[in-house]
């Protein structure tokens, strides 16, 4: 169970909607406490203490309580220290936000991935390349919540991969040895498979790989359900 | 459905009004200030049936073009881009700008739904393209949100060969390092220019 108050953790802003006339529904994210929603109260009266600091992407130390689904957020401010993302930087974080918004479920922790997610937003502020570091934090994120895909065995024999073989995963299991009789799945070298097992996004192979088999997963975890970011970004880019 | 319920949840469709605050409306409304009721009703009808967007710059308007982006005396190589129409009365009261505007009425919020269909950047694109405008001024807000609109705006601009430029931020002026909230202070240091 939940302790009545925390005091000062470190958390992000996944998400805020209008509560109320001068109030926000915040969505944090902390690193003990994990998904946290709180209300903000009158954090959209224009002289709200809480009004500038409620910026996603920026670490901050929060304080709230209460013992319901919903907490009440008392403080928040700004810890410094992470530049602010611009560009298909901040598209890139509005992607991963969504992704936990979906994925975790509410106080549920997990500090890991929230260091993974610290990193990943101080990787995009520095401009890095976008591609690797979604598809290592969507596999975190799948790990995290425990659909851990296999990508290092062939589930039906049991042995492991063979970098030169080719392979069909099997969304609910994993990877299998390729067979004609399994229709038109799209075909995986196993060393795509393998560089993904030890976090390896470095190829542009594994990569191309990588894009399709997240997508995929992350669609069947989520119940086929359309994810907005994506689809926005994905708008922009045909701009 | 009875009237009064009707009543009660029709005005459940302004922002931050829930069942309890529709139903003291409605009662107030019908019991005590019936003549505000029908000027409200009236006005309502009204303003449904004539306020559009001005093909221009997509300000309320009453006219197909309002009479800001008719006159003769704005510079018309210069277009300013706003999110909302308050944002444009803020620049006005300025007295710091004589060109035209365009009113987005929004900001890319990509988990709400909003991107470039839902904020018809086609319009703008057309408006820009006129063969008039000459620099494209980037007015959203510093948010997340707003940083965003601007980049993608910007950047499908000056594609067509617009110059595009951004208004700049930082410490208030007047403001003291002392008293500005961190985040300023340490994004007027990454936009620091030259002296
Ligand atoms: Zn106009």
């Amino acid at each position: 169970m939940s302790r009545a108050r925390v005091d000062h953790e470190t958390a992000f802003l996944l998400h805020s909607y209008p509560w109320r006339e001068t109030s926000l529904i915040v969505e944090m994210f902390s690193r003990e406490h994990g998904r946290v929603p709180m209300v903000a109260k009158g954090a959209r009266r224009p002289g709200s203490m809480l009004r500038g600091a409620l910026m996603s992407f920026q670490p901050l130390e929060v304080t709230w309580s209460g013992k319901g689904e919903v907490k009440t957020l008392h403080s928040a401010s700004w810890q410094g220290g992470q530049a602010l993302l611009g560009g298909i930087g901040l598209l890139c974080g509005y992607y991963l936000n969504e992704l936990m918004l979906r994925l975790l479920a509410r106080e549920d922790p997990h500090p890991e991935l929230f260091d993974a997610y610290a990193e990943a937003l101080a990787r995009l502020a520095g401009g890095g390349a976008h591609e690797p570091l979604l598809r290592s934090f969507e596999l975190n994120l799948l790990r995290e919540v425990g659909y851990a895909p296999t990508l290092d065995h062939d589930v039906e024999s049991g042995e492991a991969l063979r970098e030169h073989a080719e392979y069909f995963f099997l969304t609910e299991r994993g990877p299998v040895e390729a067979d004609a009789k399994l229709g038109d799945l799209p075909l995986l070298p196993g060393r795509a498979l393998l560089a993904m097992a030890t976090g390896d996004f470095s190829s542009p192979e594994t990569l191309s790989h990588a894009k399709g088999l997240m997508r995929r997963l992350i669609q069947y975890h989520l119940g086929g359900q359309a994810l907005e970011s994506r689809r926005i970004l994905m708008e922009l880019q045909a701009l | 459905m009875p009237l009064l319920d009707s009543l009660t949840e029709a005005l459940r469709v302004l922002p931050g009004v829930g069942p309890k605050s529709a139903q003291r409306m409605a009662y107030h409304l019908l019991q005590r200030d019936r003549e505000g009721a029908a000027r409200l009703a009236g006005t309502l009808a009204a303003a449904l049936a004539e306020v559009r967007h001005c093909a221009r710059c997509n300000n309320f308007t009453e006219a197909e073009v309002c009479e800001r982006c008719l006159s003769q005396q704005r510079d018309a190589s210069q277009l300013c881009v706003v999110e909302m129409p308050s944002d444009l009365m803020v620049m006005e009261s300025t007295l710091a700008y004589r060109g035209l505007y365009y009113v987005l009425m929004g900001k890319l919020s990509p988990l709400d739904g909003i991107g470039p269909r839902e904020l018809k950047f086609d319009k703008l694109v057309e408006r820009a393209t006129d063969g008039m405008v000459q620099e494209v001024i980037l007015a959203t807000n510093f948010t997340n949100e707003g940083e965003a609109t601007a980049h993608y705006l910007g950047e499908m601009l000056r594609a067509r060969g617009l110059r595009v430029s951004r208004i700049a931020r930082g410490v208030p002026v007047g403001g003291e390092l002392e008293h500005t909230d961190l985040g300023t202070v340490a994004q007027a240091f990454v936009e620091r220019r030259g002296w």
